[in-house]
C-alpha cells in the first residue's frame, strides 16, 4: 500500500477564504449538482411539464361553449380573443408561484440526510448554498415555460407583438420565478419538516394567484382585491405578458417592477439565509 | 522536541439551553496522531466534532484546529479538515466520481483529478467510479466518504464512529486503512467511538468522555495501568455464598451478574490458591480472570459498562434509519 501512496498527487491549497467572497467554484458545483439531479429524475421532470399543460387543457377549456362575445366582454379583451389566449401568460405567471417548493424540498432533504453537513464543513457559505438552491429551483421551474408556449401553441393560440417583446416577456417570467423561489426559500431556511414546503406552496399561491389577475382580469375584482392586485408580481407579469400577447403591446415598466422585485427577494433572502439557514 | 499541536482546546464549552453537553473540556492533539474520544452515547462525543469544525458555535472556550481559530478562522479551518460521517453521508443520486467533482468544487480545488483517480485505485473503487452510489455496499460507501475526506489533503479529519454499524470483518479491514491513512498520508486523525477494543486497536491516545467532561487521557497503555485490580468472573455451585468469597484472602468485593458472581481483586495470581482452597475444585463450574483492560479501565473510572443503557441498540436503529432514508 505505502509504495502506491507515494505516488499520489498533491493538490494545491486556494489562497485563503473570507466568508465574504463570492463563491464562483462551490456555486458553480452546487448549482450543477441541482441541475443534474433534476434531470436525472425523470418523473419530476414529467410532472412539471404536465402539469401546466392539464391547466390549459381543463381550465382553458372549461370556457368553452361560452359565446364568444360574451365572454369578450367578461375579457375585456379585443373580439375573437378566446379564454386560452387570455389564460396563456397567466397561467406561466401563476406556475412561477409554487416552483420555490423544488429547491425547499431538496434543502430540506439535504439537511435531513446531513448533506448540508458535508457542504457547510467545506469553505461554503450558507449564502452560496442559498442561492443556489433559489437558482436551481427556479431553473427546474423554467423549463415549464417553453413547453407551456408551444402547447398553447399546438391548442390554436396565436401571438400578437414580436420577438423582441416575447422575449421581455420571458425575462419577466424568469424574474418572477427567481423572486418567488428566493422568498419561498428564504421562508424555510429554518426549517426540517418535510411538510413545510407544501403548506406554505399552498398557502401563498392561492391568494396570490387569484388576487392577480392572472384567471380574470382584475377589473371586475372588489377594491380590496384590486389593491392587493397592484402590488402583486403575479399580477404584473400576467398584465405584462398579456398586453403583448394579445394586444401587441409593451409596457417595459412591468419588466422593471419584476426585475426589482427579483432582486429584493434575493438580496433579503441571502441575508436571512446568511443568519438563519440550519444545518440539520 | 514533540509535534505541534494539530487541534488545541481550552474549557471548550457547549450548553444546548439548560443541558452542558460539553462541559470545559481542554484538549491537545499532537499532528500526526490519532486521537480517540470513547464513551457512551451521548456522552458529548460528535458535540465536539462539531465545536472542532465550527458546525456549531461555541458557548465558552477557545478552540484552534490546523493552527487557525475556529470562531475568528472558520474558512481557514474548513479548507484543512476532512470529515467522515457516522451515517455515513454522500450524494446517492450521482456517481462515484461526481461525488468527488462536488467536493473538488466546494474546497475549490483547481488539478484535484490525478489525486482522486489515485485515491479511488487505494480504495480499490476504480471500477466503480462511474455508479451512482446508491448502488455501492455500505463498506464501498465508507471508503469512498474517506476518500472525499483526503481529497484536498486535510491536516486533521474527523471520524465520528467510522465502523458503526459495519460487519466484523468490514471493521477489520476499515481499522487497517485508517491507521494507513493516518501513517501514510501524515493526517491527523480525530474519532469518536464507543467501541472499546476500537479506541484501543486504532489510538495513539485516548480521552475518555462522560457526560459532558473528560474523565481521563492518555494512552491506551497508560489508562489501562491506572486500573489495579483484576476480575475474576465465577460461576459454582448453589452452597457457595457471598459471606464465603468475601472471606478469602484477596477480595475486596463481590457482586453478581446473572448466573456468575464477579470478584475484585488486587491480583488474580495471589488470590486463585486461596479461592480454590475455600471452595474446593468439586465447587467451581467455570472460572475467567479478567486482567486490567480499557473495558475495565472504563469500568473502573466511569462507574459503568460503557455500552450499558442499550445505548447501542439505540443508535444502530438511528444509523440503519439513516442508511434507508439516504438510499430509498
Amino acid at each position: 500500500m505505502s509504495a502506491e501512496v507515494a505516488h499520489v498527487p498533491t493538490v494545491a491549497r486556494p489562497a485563503a477564504e473570507h466568508a465574504w467572497v463570492p463563491q464562483g467554484s462551490q456555486f458553480y458545483g452546487l448549482y450543477a449538482r441541482e441541475v443534474i439531479k433534476t434531470f436525472r429524475n425523470p418523473w419530476v421532470l414529467v410532472i412539471t411539464l404536465v402539469q401546466p399543460f392539464m391547466w390549459l387543457a381543463f381550465f382553458g377549456s372549461s370556457f368553452d361553449a361560452v359565446p364568444v362575445a360574451q365572454l369578450d366582454t367578461l375579457l375585456h379583451a379585443p373580439p375573437g380573443t378566446g379564454y386560452l389566449s387570455f389564460l396563456l401568460p397567466g397561467v406561466l405567471a401563476t406556475s412561477m408561484l409554487s416552483i420555490g417548493m423544488f429547491g425547499s424540498m431538496s434543502t430540506i432533504q439535504d439537511k435531513r440526510f446531513g448533506f448540508m453537513k458535508r457542504i457547510l464543513l467545506t469553505p461554503t457559505t450558507k449564502a452560496t448554498v442559498y442561492l443556489t438552491k433559489a437558482l436551481g429551483s427556479a431553473t427546474r421551474g423554467f423549463v415549464q415555460i417553453p413547453v407551456m408556449i408551444a402547447a398553447a401553441y399546438v391548442f390554436g393560440v396565436r401571438f400578437a407583438g414580436d420577438p423582441i417583446m416575447w422575449l421581455g416577456w420571458i425575462l419577466g417570467l424568469l424574474f418572477l420565478g427567481l423572486g418567488f423561489s428566493a422568498f419561498f426559500l428564504a421562508l424555510t431556511a429554518s426549517s426540517t419538516d418535510w411538510q413545510t414546503p407544501g403548506v406554505i406552496s399552498n398557502f401563498i399561491t392561492m391568494p396570490l394567484m387569484f388576487a392577480s389577475g392572472a384567471l380574470f382580469p382584475s377589473s371586475n375584482y372588489p377594491s380590496w382585491m384590486q389593491v392587493i392586485a397592484n402590488w402583486n408580481p403575479v399580477g404584473y407579469a400576467s398584465l405584462f405578458g398579456r398586453d403583448i400577447l394579445v394586444n401587441g403591446q409593451v409596457h417595459w415598466l412591468y419588466l422593471g417592477y419584476l426585475a426589482v422585485f427579483a432582486a429584493v427577494m434575493l438580496v433579503a433572502g441571502t441575508l436571512v439565509a446568511s443568519r438563519y439557514l440550519k444545518v440539520e | 522536541m514533540s509535534a505541534p499541536s494539530a487541534i488545541r482546546a481550552t474549557g471548550l464549552t457547549k450548553l444546548y439551553g439548560k443541558l452542558l453537553a460539553v462541559d470545559h473540556v481542554d484538549m491537545d492533539v499532537r499532528a500526526g496522531t490519532i486521537f480517540g474520544l470513547l464513551g457512551p452515547n451521548g456522552a458529548g462525543k460528535t458535540t465536539i466534532i462539531k465545536l472542532l469544525t465550527g458546525l456549531s458555535d461555541l458557548s465558552d472556550g477557545q478552540a484552534s484546529v490546523a493552527g487557525y481559530d475556529v470562531v475568528r478562522q472558520p474558512m481557514q479551518v474548513k479548507q484543512r479538515i476532512g470529515w467522515v460521517a457516522a451515517e455515513v453521508i454522500l450524494d446517492d443520486d450521482l456517481s462515484g466520481w461526481e461525488n468527488l467533482w462536488l467536493q473538488a468544487k466546494l474546497q475549490r480545488l483547481g488539478d484535484w483529478k490525478p489525486r482522486a483517480e489515485e485515491l479511488l485505485r487505494y480504495f480499490s473503487l476504480t471500477d466503480r467510479r462511474e455508479d451512482k452510489v446508491k448502488t455501492y455496499s455500505t463498506g464501498m460507501r465508507k471508503k469512498l466518504e474517506i476518500a472525499l475526506a483526503l481529497l484536498h489533503q486535510p491536516e486533521v479529519i474527523f471520524m465520528d464512529e467510522p465502523t458503526i454499524g459495519l460487519d466484523a470483518s468490514t471493521r477489520r479491514s476499515l481499522w487497517e486503512l485508517i491507521t494507513g491513512v493516518n501513517r501514510e498520508f501524515g493526517v491527523t486523525v480525530l474519532l469518536t467511538s464507543h467501541y472499546i477494543e476500537e479506541a484501543d486497536a486504532l489510538c495513539h491516545n485516548i480521552s475518555i468522555i462522560d457526560q459532558g467532561r473528560f474523565i481521563a487521557t492518555g494512552t491506551p497503555s497508560e489508562l489501562k495501568g491506572r486500573v489495579r485490580s483484576d476480575f475474576i468472573e465465577l460461576e459454582a455451585s448453589d452452597g457457595v455464598t457471598e459471606e464465603l468469597l468475601r472471606s478469602v484472602p484477596g477480595v475486596a468485593e463481590v457482586r453478581t451478574q446473572g448466573k456468575a458472581w464477579i470478584l475484585k481483586v488486587a491480583n488474580s495470581e495471589e488470590t486463585l490458591p486461596h479461592l480454590f482452597r475455600a471452595l474446593g475444585p468439586e465447587r467451581i463450574r467455570r472460572l475467567n480472570v479478567e486482567k486490567p483492560s480499557l473495558e475495565s479501565a472504563f469500568l473502573e473510572m466511569t462507574g459503568k459498562k460503557i455500552d450499558q443503557a442499550g445505548s447501542d441498540v439505540h443508535d444502530y436503529r438511528k444509523f440503519y434509519l439513516n442508511v434507508r432514508r439516504s438510499r430509498q
